[in-house]
């Protein structure tokens, strides 16, 4: 029952969701694939918290969801970004990269 | 815009339930045979792969739980999954969801009864315009005509001319009025209609009342000033109840002649229907009448004092200072008014006029606020209202003690399943919401029927408070703040104590729990119970034996041997004066009204009298001895005027010399009949009989002579001694003094119950004259009653909430021992395997009830001793350590909880040992 979303920088999965959606429309399983393949194995999520996650984003009118046949003929609900999930993940981004720089500034200073 | 659509989709997702968990479970699901699918491909066979994925994700129901409760809607849903779940426990548990509700329903409807009575009675103001600008000027309610200085030197009674002073020289009050200290009986009949009068209540008030007040006519106009002058046509203003109830609401009445008292009036107006005058009281004014149309003219000279006064003070004053002014103008109006009888050389005398000056500068009016008017109900009521609020104070703990009981009993009880819950992965959150959710659904049940029960119960207490009332302008509809209160406090002793239980659960480790299930001995929750219990047998106790004490009391009260007796007879009030009779026309309507009563089948004896025992009414003055130098050292004996057959009608013995009788006529000798306490007190160590006394000042003291002694009989005060009395016959006055005896009161001895008398009473008094008015007509008997009406109110509310608390102390009993019993069952089976027989169990069991009730009167009657010292003031004939009410008390309490003890005792005892170790 490891679950090593729970080391992640809080609100920080939601963005990383939303980076793994700008690419290409994708359901679930394929979200918590990608994330760990482009963490190398640090983050795992499970399927309670992705849901959970997925939810939100759904709610908050980020992503929207499609039931689509995938590729061995299943049905499975592929999540897409909207334009306002394409705003806030940018938005998100500049913020995350403005925040890391600063912390990495008061870290290395002696 | 993103919460519209957070709520939108939450919305949605509540009511198309069903379609999105089956959208959740597919995706789950695929998203599981992904994962599998994927382990197999790297080498696992299936079942391997299946419970690596497991392993790794958890089961597909607690994700699922885990995405439903991330959504607000969640809530609503767990919300509504509780509360079926909780009405289905409470189904199963009828006798404890009954029991709550009972002891809640008890606890709040008696609690918001009696503080929507105090909230009514002694707090709301009366409803006029800015009543808190309202003063009075005086402390106390006395009644009704005084001259000179008044007792103690507070002023409150105040002749006309003192008002128009104190009114016109007193420019803080934007306005003074006055008004008649007491109501007036008005005989009533509407211009051009034929039937006899009727009897109305009406008060006397200057022209400037309404408008002081800030009350308009709801219909009409209300009075003016100027209907208040000399030679002002009169006029009258009706209460919007009576133009309701006795007129309809006729609006043809506003405008039409009345003839009230034989005097013609027009009704100019309709008061609005909250108005119910100055003062809070039963039977409120159902006319308001100018003061210049009050027809003894003699009130309006500088002597009798008679009126009260109430002003509006300007925003910009001190109510002090005002005080401290109004107190400077009434002595130097005393001093430039008072003693006109003093003679020259009286006021010459230096030291004489220093005793006149100390006693003129004791006289000081202190300005009372006046928001809720006069306070009369709220003087004679407030001791006991205290004493209420503290008994159902009290009743409202037992019933909490009890809910908590039975919770933490049921809580308890529950622990099994809880454990379940908790082993099966239910969070803990959810678990104490459930039971939260059954405690609040359970609180709220209580609560609606508390609603019912306080409003029946503040009618029950109106009625029973004011006795014979036609009206009580008192709202009976419980007080918002006051049932919120007690609503407020009912659920939160239904939480926490109904997730207690719970919150214990759930920090246990459920695997103890399935271990140990109906095993362990010790049980922390159980101390709690048993102490609750103890405390319900305290109060219990404390409140019987108050209940015991003001029962006896009032039995003692009512049952007294007052010196006239009250069975078989009638009181009939009437009031010749109102009806336009002069003095010279009385002796032939006295005359007339024997005549006709004594000849009405069934009537025993018939007399008249100026008042009767315990109506309300008392005269008293001053009396001289011939031969004897004047006594100061009593106060003023009481005096009655009495026809014919009296004594013997109201059923007080002669003890020497004659009763007044038909030789006791104007012209006559006069004579007089005293009591044993006047004998006593005047005539010591002599025969009274033949003796002359008067009353007035010394010069009369030959005026009656005495014939006769009766026994004391208790007209006005109930409690203490019988005053001295003496009676004189109803025509009879001193030497060249008119005649002026009037009838207040027809006593009747009848056989057979008195009411059923009353038609024929009323059509042989009409047969007499059909313009005499019948003010009242109730058996003697409900005229005493109706003196005990406080006291029989706090005896029977006392006793109620008395047999309340037995009844919760021993459901409480019942619960802890049945729940101990059916925890015990295990153990109670291996004694008995062990060879214990049946009263071995019947005792163990009994053994802890016993020592709990034994506990419970330990604490409580010393509690009870201790508050029956605030009790005795209250007290007639019954000490308050009183050994028999205190022994039957707790036989009665211990009798009852022995009893309800035993039922689960009883059922211990027949358990099967084999059944019993069995079950779990």
């Amino acid at each position: 029952m490891a679950d090593k979303s729970s080391e992640l920088v809080q609100g920080t999965l939601d963005m990383l969701i939303l980076k793994t959606l700008a690419l290409e429309p994708m359901h679930g399983y394929g979200i918590a694939v990608r994330l760990e393949q482009m963490s190398k194995g640090v983050f795992r999520l499970n399927a309670g918290s992705l849901f959970v996650a997925i939810q939100r984003l759904q709610r908050d009118g980020l992503i929207k969801g499609e039931w689509k046949p995938t590729e061995n003929n299943r049905r499975a609900k592929y999540y897409a970004l909207t334009d306002q999930g394409r705003k806030r993940l940018s938005s998100e981004t500049k913020e995350w990269g403005r925040q890391v720089a600063a912390i990495t500034r008061i870290l290395e200073a002696s | 815009m993103s919460i519209l659509q957070n709520i939108a989709s939450g919305l949605r997702a509540l009511f198309g339930k069903k379609r999105r968990d089956k959208e959740l479970d597919e995706e789950l699901h695929g998203f599981l045979e992904l994962a599998v699918e994927e382990k197999m491909q790297h080498g696992m066979n299936r079942p391997d792969a299946l419970r690596a994925v497991r392993l790794e994700q958890g089961t597909l129901a607690l994700a699922k739980e885990a995405v439903r409760s991330a959504s607000w809607e969640s809530f609503l849903e767990t919300c509504w999954q509780d509360v079926r779940l909780a009405a289905r426990t409470l189904r199963k548990n009828p006798g404890l969801a009954a029991a709550v509700v009972f002891t809640l329903a008890l606890g709040i409807g008696a609690n918001t009864s009696i503080f929507t009575l105090m909230d009514r009675v002694m707090l709301k103001p009366l409803p006029v315009a800015k009543p808190a600008q309202l003063y009075r000027l005086g402390d106390n309610n006395n009644c009704c005509v005084m001259t000179g200085p008044q007792n103690g030197g507070s002023f409150v009674l105040y002749s006309y001319p003192l008002y128009e002073a104190l009114r016109d020289h007193t420019p803080e009050f934007s306005q003074l009025v006055a008004f008649s200290s007491h109501l007036q009986d008005l005989s009533v009949r509407r211009g051009g209609d034929s039937a006899a009068a009727r009897p109305y209540k009406g008060e006397f008030v200057s022209g400037n009342y309404f408008e002081m007040l800030g009350i308009a006519a709801s219909a009409g106009r209300t009075l003016a000033a100027k209907d208040d002058t000399a030679g002002a046509a009169p006029v009258a203003v009706m209460s919007d109840h009576t133009w309701q109830t006795h007129f309809g609401g006729d609006p043809s009445v506003i405008g039409a002649a009345f003839t009230i008292n034989t005097v013609p009036y027009i009704v100019v107006g309709v008061t609005p229907p909250q108005f119910y005058g100055d003062t809070l009281r039963s039977d409120p004014p159902d006319f308001w009448l100018p003061l210049s149309a009050h027809p003894e003219r003699w009130l309006f000279g500088p002597e009798p004092e008679w009126l009260y006064l109430i002003g509006r003070l300007r925003a910009d004053v001190s109510p002090a200072q005002v005080q401290a002014k109004l107190t400077g103008e009434l002595q130097q109006w005393l001093w430039a008014t008072g003693y006109p009888e003093a003679t020259p050389e009286q006021r010459n005398d230096k030291a004489l006029v220093e005793k006149y000056r100390q006693e003129i500068n004791r006289q000081h009016i202190r300005l009372t606020p006046a928001a809720g008017g006069v306070n009369q109900i709220q003087t004679e009521y407030t001791a006991g209202l205290r004493l209420l609020v503290t008994l159902s104070g009290l009743l409202l703990l037992i019933a909490c003690a009890n809910i908590a009981n039975l919770l933490l009993a049921h809580g308890s009880a529950n622990r099994l399943q809880t454990a379940v819950r908790l082993a099966l992965g239910a969070p803990r959150r959810r678990v104490i919401q459930q039971m939260l959710t059954e405690s609040v659904l359970l609180a709220l049940a209580g609560g609606a029927a508390g609603l019912y029960v306080a409003y029946t119960g503040t009618q029950a207490i109106l009625l029973l408070a004011f006795r014979g009332a036609r009206y009580i302008p008192i709202d009976a509809r419980p007080s918002l703040p006051v049932l919120g209160f007690a609503l407020a406090l009912s659920l939160a002793t239904a939480i926490v104590f109904g997730i207690a239980p719970a919150w214990v659960a759930s920090r246990s480790d459920p695997a103890d729990t399935l271990r140990g299930a109906g095993r362990s001995t010790s049980d922390p929750s159980s101390v709690l119970q048993k102490s609750l219990v103890i405390v319900q047998v305290a109060f219990s106790i404390a409140l019987l034996i108050g209940a015991g004490l003001l029962t006896q009391s009032l039995r003692h009260l009512e049952d007294q041997h007052f010196g006239f007796l009250t069975d078989g007879r009638l009181i009939v009030n009437v009031a010749p004066g109102l009806d336009g009779y002069t003095p010279d026309k009385l002796d032939g309507l006295y005359q007339r009204l024997e005549e006709t009563l004594t000849r009405i089948p069934d009537v025993i004896s018939a007399s008249l009298s100026w008042y009767s025992p315990l109506d309300g009414n008392n005269a008293n003055e001053r009396v001289y001895i011939q031969g004897k130098p004047p006594d100061y050292r009593w106060s003023a004996p009481s005096w009655d005027r009495v026809g014919p057959h009296y004594f013997q009608t109201i059923g007080t013995r002669l003890l020497r010399g004659r009763a007044i009788d038909e030789r006791d006529v104007p012209g006559a000798p006069n004579v007089a009949v005293i009591n044993e306490t006047f004998a006593s007190r005047f005539f010591p160590n002599e025969d009274p009989i033949g003796q002359r006394f008067g009353m007035g000042d010394e010069s009369h003291s030959g005026d009656y002579e005495i014939v006769g002694i009766v026994e004391d009989a208790k007209y006005q005060d109930t409690r203490g001694p019988a005053y001295a009395t003496s009676f004189l016959p109803l025509l009879q006055t001193p030497p060249g003094e008119p005649v002026r005896g009037w009838v207040g009161a027809i006593e009747l001895h009848v056989a057979g119950k008195p009411e059923n008398l009353e038609p024929a009473v009323r059509k042989a008094i009409a047969g007499v004259d059909p313009n005499l008015t019948v003010l009242n007509i109730m058996s003697f008997g409900e005229q005493v009653a109706r003196h005990f009406n406080q006291e029989r109110l706090i005896a029977r509310l006392t006793e109620l909430f008395g047999a309340l608390a037995l009844v919760l102390a021993c459901v409480g009993l019942y619960g802890v021992t049945a729940y101990a019993v059916a925890r015990r069952t295990n153990e109670i089976g291996i004694r008995m395997a062990l060879g214990a027989d049946r009263s071995n169990v019947l005792g163990l069991v009994l053994r802890g009830t016993l020592s709990q009730i034994g506990l419970g009167l330990a604490i409580g009657i010393p509690a009870a001793l201790a508050g029956g010292r605030v009790l005795a003031s209250q007290l007639y004939g019954v000490n308050s350590y009183d050994p028999v009410i205190l022994g039957l008390a707790a036989a009665l309490l211990a009798a009852c909880a022995i009893l309800a003890a035993s039922l689960p005792a009883r059922s211990a005892a027949r358990v099967d040992p084999v059944v019993a170790l069995r079950f779990e």
